[in-house]
């Protein structure tokens, strides 16, 4: 007993110099494992695509040096020029029509007194569903002869139009399949923004006299900008990056009318094995995403995480 | 309760407005609310009805409802010829895809959240933007690199690109949680002799709970709907994924057996929906506090 007591304080000081020894490399040795994966596999991907998109590589997988040929080749296509413009037309949609939802139901989910847990619980099952079985979902309500929609529409005496066949409907159902998906996740991050609101704010403002939209504009709004930039990330990169969804819902058809950047990025680089051109694609996926982020995240969210972690 | 403290100071200023106000007001939740319900359940349960049909009844029937409920739909995918390895495959890769992540990102979070050390930020910076970068547009180098690796059609390819993937944002989620425990807890269980695993473990970790579970459940979620991976990755039928196979059954279908499309479908998306069942409550929490984002 003694000699323990002893002996504990030399060896408190000794593991403590040795602490202070390796507080210099302890953090990195957290830190380091995950960032040789993340970077080792991401990274990798997103130099290689830099280069493979300087490339030609032919039949036998032998690459020789382009420059920016396979660039000009591909912005000078039509093809291209198609899917950018569809793709762009398909996020606009796609975060108008998210984001009103959104809001809408996280209104509506903060507004519920009754069950609202449940609701709310509810509200996010579509985040757990697969694009692809999301994709399969959708089209099963939408096929023209024994589809959920024409069942409705043909029993109320209304036309039933073939969804998926006319480009500019079937362009319409992939923005509602993506919103379906997208949806429940921007849903709860504006209802966690409204839950942190002061009550007594509103009650201020309808003794005021003010109206629910002024309420809503002119409190409700500013007060939820965060979040209101967290979802926008959200519902802009989901759309952007929309790949599952429009594979196994329209394949990119008719007649390329949803064949967005990613689709068309697939087909280049997998079926018509032009890895080239595909990487190209990739490189302005990836120039539109990161933009766009940075751009949110510097509005919106960075400011506010930092502040929090160094409190 | 917000829609009493809401109307209540209003219904005192404007008495005879307070009837036909409060009729409103519940038409203005009802209506919203019904649409919510219809748009998030349609898809799924007719589905889940169309299942249920005999297999030419989509095609001859008007009626929503099917007319003899039947699971020989069910039978014939646990059936099917390489249902039970496309199961398989999916929840060893979820599970290894989970696992690894987690784990990774539970020291990286520990790191950022309790170190203050150079390049900190930097560090915390580079962790966080592959998550803004689709994963859909690293399929082209990806490909190209595990062919070189001769890893495509192998469970390796699946488990170190799904584990890549998941770490960004399972780190994202614990720093939050790490960060929000007062040192004076952990240090005061350092001072029982606690070494840095067991101060994880029996400390750290408890109390930040339910961050673990929602970036656990979140790392689930990843592995178990992934598609562009798989699909780029892997080519051999024995080494695909539920969400591959359900991509490719409409052309393995000679003539489609719209029940049995369905069945598939559910059998999908069923085990992570019980998941989250399960869950639901840590996971709903976490991203309505804002933890994840």
């Amino acid at each position: 007993m003694t000699s323990l007591n002893d002996t504990q304080p030399a060896r408190r000081t000794r593991s403590d110099r040795i602490a202070d020894m390796s507080e210099g490399v302890t953090p990195y040795l957290f830190v380091v494992p995950g960032l040789l994966l993340v970077f080792g596999i991401l990274g990798y991907a997103v130099v290689g695509g830099a280069i493979l998109s300087l490339n030609e590589t032919d039949m036998f997988l032998n690459q020789t040096y382009v420059g920016l040929k396979n660039y000009q080749s591909v912005f000078a296509d039509p093809r291209f020029l198609n899917a950018l413009w569809r793709t762009l037309l398909f996020v606009v949609m796609s975060i108008v029509l998210g984001i009103v939802m959104s809001m809408v139901f996280a209104l509506t989910l903060y507004r519920v007194t009754r069950g609202r847990r449940f609701f709310r619980g509810l509200s996010l099952v579509p985040y757990f569903v697969s694009g692809v079985a999301a994709a399969v979902m959708f089209r099963f309500i939408f096929t023209t002869s024994g589809g959920f929609a024409n069942a409705v529409l043909g029993t109320l005496g209304l036309p039933t139009p073939s969804w998926l066949g006319d480009p500019a409907l079937a362009f319409l159902v992939a923005v509602l399949a993506n919103c379906w998906f997208m949806v429940p996740f921007a849903t709860l991050i504006l209802l966690g923004g409204l839950q942190t609101i002061d009550r007594e704010i509103y009650d201020s403002a309808s003794i005021d006299g003010a109206s629910d939209f002024a309420v809503f504009r002119r409190i409700t709004l500013p007060l939820i900008k965060p979040m209101m930039g967290v979802s926008l990330i959200w519902v802009t990169y989901i759309s952007f990056s929309t790949f599952d969804i429009i594979l196994a819902l329209t394949a990119g058809g008719p007649q390329r009318a949803t064949e967005l950047l990613s689709i068309y990025m697939f087909e280049v680089a997998f079926l018509e094995l032009n890895f080239g051109a595909g990487s190209v694609l990739m490189m302005v996926l990836l120039a539109f995403n990161t933009a766009l982020s940075i751009l949110y995240l510097k509005v919106f969210v960075l400011g506010d995480r930092r502040r929090k972690l160094e409190q | 309760m917000s829609m009493a403290n809401t109307s209540s100071p209003r219904s005192r200023n404007r008495p005879v407005r307070d009837w036909s106000g409060r009729i409103g007001r519940t038409a203005l939740i009802g209506l919203p609310l019904a649409v919510l319900v219809i748009w998030t359940v349609t898809p799924i349960l007719w589905a889940v009805l169309a299942s249920l049909k005999e297999p030419l009844e989509i095609y001859e029937s008007t009626s929503l409802l099917p007319e003899n409920p039947t699971l020989d739909a069910y039978r014939k995918v646990l059936a099917m010829d390489g249902f039970g390895r496309w199961l398989f495959n999916s929840a060893l890769v979820t599970v290894v895809a989970t696992a690894v992540p987690l784990t990774i990102s539970i020291l990286a979070a520990y790191g950022f959240a309790r170190y203050a050390f150079r390049f900190r930020h930097v560090l915390l910076l580079l962790y966080l933007v592959p998550r803004i970068i689709p994963r859909v547009s690293l399929i082209v180098p990806l490909n190209s690199l595990m062919s070189d690796l001769g890893l495509i059609n192998t469970y390796w390819v699946l488990f170190i690109t799904y584990s890549a993937s998941a770490i960004p944002l399972a780190t994202w989620i614990l720093v939050g949680f790490f960060a929000s425990i007062p040192r004076e807890i952990e240090d005061a269980a350092t001072i029982d002799a606690a070494n840095m695993y067991n101060r994880l473990r029996r400390v750290m970790i408890p109390i930040a709970w339910p961050g673990v579970v929602t970036a656990g459940v979140l790392c689930v979620r990843e592995a178990w709907n992934e598609f562009a991976f798989v699909l780029a990755l892997v080519n051999e039928t024995t080494m695909r994924t539920l969400p591959y196979q359900l991509y490719v059954l409409k052309d393995a279908m000679g003539v489609q057996d719209y029940a049995v499309y369905n069945a598939f479908t559910i059998l999908t998306i069923l085990p992570l929906l019980l998941v989250y069942l399960l869950l639901e409550r840590r996971v709903v929490d976490s991203i309505v506090s804002g933890s994840v984002k």
